[in-house]
This record gives C-alpha cells, structure tokens and sequence, in this order.
C-alpha cells in the first residue's frame, strides 16, 4: 500500500458520495479477477484508472458496467442512490451509466447517424443529433455512412457521440486512446475536456498512463485486482517510484 | 397488426423520432418493388404453366412463400439460425385441422385458433431458445420442434391421427364460398402480398435497424439501456407468426394434415429455401421457395429420383460459389451488363469480410 485508498474526503453535498463501488467482486468463469476494489468518486471528476496489463483496469470497468462477464458476485455499486449492483446492463444503462468498450466501438453494419437514433431509443435522453454534429462536424458531414467505413479517431467520435446522445451521468472509456495516432489522441483529449464541461463524471482505463493523467483529477492505481493507490492524479506525475513501481512509466 | 405497433410492444419504449409512419409508408417508400412484387406474385397463375406448372404448385409457392418470409425475418435481420420452424407451421397446421375436423369449417375460426395456437407455442419456445445464440439456439429450436413431432404421433395421437395424419375435415368455407383451385391461390397471394408489405415496412423502421443492430454488437445495445431480449423476442414472434399463417393455408388449401409438417425435414426445406434464393434479401427467399417446389414437382415429373441429387448439387454450388443466393447472381449479371448498383452491404450471416493487417479474410463471428 503506497496510500491509504480513499484518504481524501470525497463526501458530496449530502454527505454521499456521487458514485461509490465497495468490495465488488467478479469473476470470468472460474477465474477471480476483480478482487474487493472500491472506490468514491465526485460529481464531474475525470479518474484514470490505471495498472499494469491484466491488473483488472477493465475488467472494474465491465463490471460497474453490469456487463455479462466478468460476472459481480458480491460487493455494492452506487450511482447517487441507485443500487447499480441489482441491475442488469441495460438496466444500468438506463440509469446513466454509459461504457464504451475498447473494442468495435459502434456498431458497423449501420449508418453514424442510425448508430446515434439508436443510442436515443431508451431513456434517459441526452443531446439531439444537431448538437453532437456542432460537436464532431465530421460526423455530421458522414451522417449517411456506414459506421465501419469511418477512420479509427471517427469511430472513437462516433462511440462518445453515442453517449452525449444519452443523459449521462456516468462515462466508462476503456482504452480510448488505443490505436490512434497522436494528433486524434490529443482531439480525443480535448473532447473529454468537452464531456468534463457537461458536468459528466468520466472514468478512463489506459494503457498511456502519462496521457490519461494529464487530463484527469484524479488516479486510481490497481494491482493484482487490488486498488493501491487513490489520489489526485498529479501525485502520479510527480512520484516517479510510485510510477516504476505500478505503472512501469 | 402493424409494425410499429409490435416495435411498441417489443421494447416499452417509443421508437425514435422521424420514422411514425404506419403500414402505409411502405407504399411511398418503395412503391416499384411492391407492385412488381404483387404483380408478379398475382399473376403467377398465367405464367406458370409456360415454365410446364400448374395453378395448385402456383398456391403451394405462395404458401412456401409466406414460411420462408418469416423465417427470413429472423435469419436475415437477427442472425439467428431456427432448425425447429415447423413447429410453428405444423403446429398452425395441426390447430387449423382439428377446427376443421372438429368445430367449425369457417376459415375465419380456423385462422384466429391457429394463430392463437402460433402465439403460445412461440412464447414458450422462444422463452428457452432465445436464452442461447449461435448453435445453441439451433439445436434447442430443432429439440423443440422434434418433441413436438414426437408428442403429436405418441400422446397425442388419439386427437392428431398419429402416423396417418390428420384426415377426413370439413371442407373450409368462407361463408359458403368453397376454398379451391383460384380463390385460394388469391387469399394466399393476398396474404404474401402483405406479409411482403409488412417485411419491408418492417425493415426500414427503427425496430428493423435495432434488429440489424443487434445482429451486429447486442452488448453494445445493452451499454445503451436497450433491454435487447425483447426485441429478438419480437422478431421471433412476428417469424413464428408467418409460419403458422402458411400452415393455416396449407390445410385450408388441402383440407389434410400430414406429420411431415412437423418433421424436421420441413425445417431444413425452409433452410435450403433461404440459403438458396438469398438469406436477408426477403424477395429472395420467396424465389429459392419457388425454385425448391418447382424441382420437387416439375423437374421430378421428368427426371425422376434423380431431382434430389440435382437440386443437393445446386445447394452446394451455391453455398460454395454464391453466398448470397440467387438475388446475388441477378447482382452480378445486373453489374456485369454495364449497370449501377445501389450500394448494399453481403449479408450473410454468420461470415463477414474483416479488414486486418493481413488483408481482407473471411472469418466466422
């Protein structure tokens, strides 16, 4: 343990934390891979959750998420006074979680603009399509495409644009960055940026940990399954051992 | 029952705006296709007996028609392979049958119970089948529809005939008018005129792009708040539902139910069907339909035996050589003769075309 997870106090206005995970506990069949991680995190924060590979990044991420697998077997999730832990995916979904995974990111066979009627169809609404086109222009001028015919920084687009078209309160990115060349990393900083101003709670896993840490508050640093560090995500960037250590930067 | 009615039902939820048309917004959108459709459909009973067939082969293409449509409702838009589609249409068959047999000969009684019965067998098999993908989901749609076949010749058999079939029903009428030869080519050209309607509607509505969606990436609906079960759930229904429609015509056409119609055998003939004349096409299928019965009937009459072996050979060449079925071919001949096509997309299930760094490959999902 390099710091006491939780040292600061993270209380929100009513004394509860915004969104809080306690002891969660999930599982890829037989294998235990989130092993008791909790965390709070306040309202319009950006976290990097970081970690070397197979440290549990996304796997935390996919189960907040409610996603099928890894599957939760015990612990709490809460999203102000919603018991996340109680729900199916599209159930958290409905309560403003949103997850965009590190894979396909939308969903090919149809067009941008369909992918985002999509994103529409269950409550809670978010922005209408003009605003997220004023957002991402390019999406705008390839409304009509097929989703898999856009560039991978289009896709990424796409797949943030699929949330702000959603009311949402909670934004999972895994692995954002993955693949993309650094001019579309650093427009996808920015529009992180963008979700931040809204007043969206954001937590990132990546790979480019000094990426993710410019741009967030605050950092989590998972090992084994196991959060070890919880802290303000400059801490990171100034204590190199704590780097070495966890993060092999 | 219009489509946006079941969108409603499938989901809770509103469909997106933009797209509130009713069942009468096909007949904007794709006015062409429909009315050659419904030409060539009515009209089948003129042209038929130049290509050596007859009015009644004309109403079992109709009948077929109707099966494989719904089956490529569920195939075509979800992805989702059925081995077990005669359940519904022999199911229907059988319902159709005991009405007919039993109480009453009106075609309109006949049809609601057997579409009641339609509705109850999908619920409780799509309840289990739908809970599995892939294999799975094939494998328990054929245990389904085996048990079915099984029950209906063993405990059974005292209402359905057993091995003999269900014989000696009342002579369906509507009433009074007598259901042969052209009136009931006409009913059931009627109804796959708007089973086709409804398909098309069916596919350019938002509930057709979700089905499509999820085909695509379910989870990702699911990050969405989209509860996806109940939307396959749907399209499992509206596909059962076409199948009990044809079974409902078979019998009225032939006042006789035959086992084979809950055999599984009948399940693989919609499966060649499709595969044939073009999965996901919807027009497609109807032709692979037409092309199966007329080898059976015609093609049979004079080659004999030998129509199997013929027909496993076209099976294969196309499965091999034209994934895409027929409608594929015409694509290319339509291409080849100097002519553009709209762009659109294989689709096939179960194979897409992957980008990867090793160039285009064929990979199984």
């Amino acid at each position: 343990m390099v710091d006491q997870p939780a040292a600061e106090p993270r209380a929100g206005a009513g004394g509860q934390p915004y969104f809080r995970c306690s002891n969660m506990q999930s599982y890829y069949g037989e294998s235990y891979i989130v092993q008791g991680v909790g965390f709070e995190i306040d309202k319009g924060e950006i976290v990097a959750l970081l970690g070397r590979n197979g440290a549990g990044k996304s796997s935390t991420l996919r189960t907040i998420a409610r996603a099928h697998a890894p599957h939760l077997e015990a612990g709490e999730i809460w999203l102000e006074d919603q018991p996340l832990h109680k729900m199916a995916a599209h159930q958290a979904a409905q309560q403003g979680i949103q997850l965009v995974p590190e894979d396909r990111r939308i969903i090919p066979g149809i067009t941008v603009e369909e992918n985002l009627i999509l994103a529409q169809v269950a409550p809670p609404r978010g922005w209408d399509l003009e605003r997220v086109y004023a957002l991402f222009p390019r999406l705008g001028e390839r409304r009509k495409q097929e989703a898999i015919t856009l560039s991978g920084g289009e896709q990424q687009m796409l797949a943030i644009g699929r949330a702000l078209a959603r009311d949402i309160k909670l934004l999972l990115l895994d692995e954002p960055y993955e693949g993309l060349a650094p001019t579309i990393v650093a427009e996808i900083a920015r529009t992180v940026e963008k979700v931040k101003a809204e007043g969206i709670t954001t937590i990132i896993v990546e790979q480019n940990a000094l990426a993710a840490l410019r741009i967030a508050d605050s950092a989590i640093i998972l090992d084994m399954g196991e959060v070890v560090f919880r802290g303000r995500a400059q801490e990171v960037l100034d204590n190199e051992d704590l780097r070495e250590q966890y993060l092999a930067v | 029952m219009s489509t946006t009615s079941d969108d409603r039902s499938a989901g809770g939820i509103a469909a997106p705006a933009g797209d509130r048309g009713g069942i009468l917004e096909v007949f904007k959108r794709e006015p062409v296709a429909l009315a050659a459709f419904t030409i060539v459909i009515f009209s089948m009973p003129l042209w038929i007996p130049v290509l050596g067939g007859y009015e009644g082969l004309a109403t079992l293409i109709v009948i077929w028609g109707i099966f494989v449509l719904g089956f490529d409702i569920l195939l075509g838009f979800t992805g989702y392979l059925s081995f077990g589609h005669a359940a519904f249409f022999g199911g229907a068959a059988y319902v159709t049958g005991f009405m007919y047999r039993d109480v009453s000969d009106n075609v309109i009684v006949a049809f609601v119970a057997s579409q009641v019965g339609t509705l109850i067998l999908a619920v409780v098999i799509g309840l289990l089948a739908m809970r599995r993908t892939g294999i799975y989901f094939s494998i328990l749609t054929l245990a389904f529809a085996e048990m079915l076949f099984a029950a209906a010749l063993s405990i059974f058999a005292p209402l359905t005939g057993g091995y003999d079939g269900m014989t000696r029903l009342q002579e369906p009428n509507l009433f009074g008018v007598k259901m042969d030869g052209l009136t009931i080519f006409y009913i059931a050209a009627a109804m796959l005129a708007i089973g086709y309607a409804m398909a098309l509607r069916l596919r350019n509505s938002p509930f057709g792009v979700m089905l499509r969606a999820i085909k695509e990436n379910p989870m990702r609906l699911e990050y969405t708040g989209i509860n996806v079960w109940r939307y396959k759930m749907a399209a499992f229904i509206i596909s059962a539902h076409y199948a009990g429609v044809a079974g409902f015509l078979m019998v009225t056409y032939e006042p006789y139910v035959a086992t084979k119609f809950l055999h599984w055998s009948t399940s693989g003939e919609v499966v060649i069907m499709s595969v044939i004349g073009g999965v996901g096409t919807l027009v497609g299928p109807i032709i692979g339909a037409g092309f199966v019965l007329y080898f059976q009937n015609v093609v049979q009459a004079v080659i004999g035996e030998q129509w199997r072996l013929i027909l496993g050979l076209v099976f294969v060449f196309v499965v091999a050589f034209l994934p895409g079925g027929f409608v594929d071919l015409a694509r290319m001949v339509w291409k080849a003769t100097g002519n553009r096509l709209r762009a659109r997309r294989h689709n096939v299930p179960d194979m897409e075309l992957t980008e990867t760094k090793y160039g285009t490959e064929e990979r199984l999902r």
